[in-house]
């Protein structure tokens, strides 16, 4: 068709015709780089947040730490690396001089270019946290999808973006992406060894979650060692307790200098983009308003995100919730416990209770307390029921009032500790939960001291009588562990008439710790 | 006159690039002739508001692009094709020049007609949807044009615009190059003489920065009369303004 045989303007068709940014922005869209790669996002999220999450107990918390630990760390280099490319692409294609001449100011071009880039970005994000979510909804008993770790991730998320287009616009080389990902992965790195050190430091620390720590403390005076601000403000956070959420709100303090601090980054940055667009291509800055503007952006970032770092400063262990408040924003009403009717069973003859969010377990924690309970039922301080307890505020597993109560923590369903080796340590925790009611139940006027070798050898032998396995543990010296064994195989083999007849009567003096192992029958 | 250039020059360090120019150009298509090195691309990127000047004064469209709202509004009314064009190779050709067409702040309820008028004045109909990377470089050339065409510009700046194009589209582009002069100023820069002397009313030669001829394309062809150099009558005009410039 020759250019003279065609009419130069065709008529519109009548449609409705979006505003221009929205029509710039759905090109950009269109055309963006990111879905192309988005199939290897998906692998990453099947391989390894999916299959981390799945090997969690349904707890909404829990599941949700997954996002800040696991999604962003690889999320967020893939963003840092591919808006990098994205923002190099004026340069690569050596479009600047055309873009010149156009009336857009540069920012305004590059905005809306980046908007296409973070679009793509969030959505995959935001399709993975739902992927997640669906997944715990199915499996948990109790509770609703935190919004925090999402409001995280997705500041997590903009500040990897902004940062890497940023960097691509300003250095456009072949190289800038790998090393704008490069750089994103070792800040992430660096988060997550303090976010370790920090959790190491409590640990050799006195634990502020066991009530050891006098309120008031500040993070930085806690941790002196080679930990920081920045562990708390790193979105890569540790493994919470499995009932964090279920017994008390997670206050939202951290979470809110978390999006500050990272919100603010990615403004300034952006902001920071305005101006060096507009020293790159001067005829392109737009005047005076448009600089302006930037300027306001960078400053306003830059406060949001130097208040997210003071703020992080100021935080303390919530000794009552767990976790962290920050007095600047933190409100007494997340302190308060959550109502909640437990789950509870008697069908074994022995009632056991636990919190809705954990009924999940329920039966497997009934079957493993009956058989214990049905050995000492009957006896003086023997319980009545069992009540599972908060893990977060201190309190010990332990028999409690009158009517006695066993009370436990959910460690019954904590098989964080074993993720890495593949499956949970199932032998381990019923054995624990067993072991923990006949403790309490024999213990002493001392418990932290421990059982002595004559009520080991007792709990061992009821333990047996119920079915269990014998604990494998070393005993003190000058005993060999042999010899509690025997006493133990020796008081198992009694009849179960005997065994708690004998126990009825002697049971104060081996709770004093007055019988020997010579002594047991 | 919708451009007016009075002494401008350029520098790039001791280079001297555009060495005092005055032009006044109205409506029409005018021919930038020169050898490599003249000055030519130097001149339209100032025409282009891209390159400020070191000294003088340009006027265009009545307004002094130093000011940035003046500025914003030559380029409104501004088509420039680059001698390289840069693209991006995932884009359609529809979308690149309606990607360009919105930067061009055009309103959008006139895009969708103005971009299938380029797409068509160009002759690529065919290739609308095609990507710009299936494209070879004469097509991609005619998407360069279409882009700086697509909002009816009163100022076109075309810097050697029939690079690469097959000899029936030089023919067609031609035709486009007189009728869009018809009602804008057209700058052309080119090596091409012929595209010169069949499409240009107006044509100037620039040798080392300065303009050393300015006349229509006849005047030229007059000053080669009695030259040796040179198969056509307007490229022995060339050769003898240069040689002399030169002299």
């Amino acid at each position: 068709m020759s250019v003279l045989s065609v009419p130069p303007v065709r008529a519109a068709p009548s449609r409705l015709v979006p505003p221009r940014l929205v029509r710039a922005l759905w090109l950009e869209l269109k055309r963006s780089p990111v879905p192309y790669l988005l199939p290897l996002l998906a692998v990453f999220f099947y391989l390894d947040p999916l299959r981390t999450a799945d090997g969690y107990p349904p707890v909404w918390t829990l599941r949700a730490s997954v996002i800040g630990r696991d999604v962003l760390y690889g999320f967020s280099v893939f963003a840092a690396g591919i808006a990098a490319w994205a923002g190099t692409r004026e340069g690569r294609r050596k479009t600047a001089d055309l873009l010149a001449t156009t009336p857009r100011a540069a920012w305004s071009r590059l905005s809306v270019a980046l908007a296409g880039t973070l679009c793509w970005l969030l959505l995959a994000f935001l399709a993975c946290v739902a992927v997640l979510y669906v997944q715990t909804a199915l499996q948990a008993t109790w509770g609703g999808p935190p919004l925090w770790p999402v409001l995280v991730g997705a500041a997590a998320m903009a500040m990897a973006t902004v940062i890497g287009f940023t960097c691509g616009a300003v250095f456009p080389g072949r190289f800038t992406a790998p090393l704008v990902a490069l750089g994103i992965a070792v800040l992430f790195e660096i988060g997550f060894r303090e976010a370790a050190a920090f959790r190491g430091a409590l640990v050799k620390h006195p634990s502020p979650w066991a009530g050891n720590v006098p309120l008031g403390v500040r993070v930085h005076e806690l941790l002196s060692l080679n930990t920081g601000t920045y562990a708390l403000l790193s979105p890569m956070n540790g493994v919470p307790s499995v009932d964090a959420g279920v017994y008390y709100r997670v206050a939202p303090d951290l979470s809110i200098v978390q999006v500050m601090f990272m919100g603010g980054i990615a403004v300034a940055v952006f902001g920071a983009l305005g101006l060096a667009a507009g020293l790159r291509e001067p005829g392109s800055a737009g005047g005076w308003p448009v600089r302006l503007a930037a300027v306001v952006l960078v400053a306003c970032g830059a406060a949001a995100a130097g208040t997210g770092f003071a703020l992080a400063g100021t935080a303390q262990p919530d000794a009552v919730a767990g976790g962290w408040e920050i007095p600047a924003l933190h409100s007494a009403a997340s302190d308060q416990p959550i109502n909640a009717a437990p789950d509870c069973t008697s069908a074994g003859g022995f009632q056991v209770c636990v919190d809705p969010a954990l009924g999940f377990d329920l039966r497997s924690v009934a079957a493993e307390l009956d058989p214990e309970a049905a050995e000492i039922a009957g006896l003086p301080g023997a319980p009545v029921r069992a009540a599972e307890i908060s893990s977060t505020n201190g309190w010990k597993a332990g028999i409690y009032g009158n009517p006695p109560v066993f009370e436990f923590n959910t460690d019954h369903a904590d098989t964080v500790n074993t993720e890495f080796d593949g499956a949970p340590n199932l032998e381990g925790w019923q054995t624990e939960l067993r072991q923990g009611l006949l403790d309490a139940f024999l213990a002493g006027p001392s418990p932290a001291a421990g059982l002595d070798p004559a009520q080991q050898a007792v709990r061992d032998a009821l333990l047996a009588g119920a079915g269990a396995q014998l604990a494998q543990e070393s005993y003190p010296p000058p005993l060999l562990p042999a010899a509690v064994a025997a006493a133990a195989r020796r008081f198992e083999a009694l009849p179960a008439g005997t065994r708690h007849a004998w126990l009825a009567a002697h049971l104060a003096a081996l709770r004093a710790g007055k019988i020997t192992l010579a002594q047991l029958p | 006159m919708n451009v007016e250039m009075r002494d401008t020059r350029r520098s790039f360090g001791k280079n001297r690039a555009v060495a005092g120019v005055d032009l006044q150009l109205g409506t029409g298509v005018f021919g930038l002739l020169g050898p490599n090195g003249a000055g030519k691309t130097s001149l339209l990127r100032m025409l282009a508001t891209v390159l400020p000047p070191t000294s003088g004064e340009i006027r265009l469209l009545g307004r002094d692009p130093r000011g940035a709202a003046a500025r914003r509004e030559i380029r409104r009314r501004l088509g420039y094709l680059p001698q390289s064009l840069g693209y991006y190779p995932s884009f359609t050709v529809v979308e690149f020049i309606e990607y360009f067409a919105l930067l061009k702040e055009m309103p959008s309820s006139a895009v969708p007609a103005a971009v299938a008028a380029a797409v068509e004045r160009v002759d690529l109909g065919a290739k609308a949807r095609a990507k710009l990377r299936t494209l070879s470089g004469g097509m991609l050339r005619r998407v360069g044009i279409a882009q700086a065409i697509v909002n009816n510009p009163d100022l076109l700046l075309l810097d050697e615009p029939t690079a690469g194009l097959d000899p029936e589209q030089r023919v067609h582009f031609r035709r486009l190059l007189r009728s869009l002069g018809g009602n804008s100023t057209v700058v052309v820069s080119t090596h091409l003489v012929e595209d010169v002397g069949t499409a240009c009313s107006e044509v100037a030669l620039m040798s080392a920065g300065k303009v050393v001829f300015r006349g229509t394309p006849d005047e030229l062809t007059a000053r080669g009369a009695g030259h040796e150099v040179g198969d056509a009558p307007l490229e022995r005009g060339y050769s003898a303004v240069l040689a002399e410039a030169r002299s």
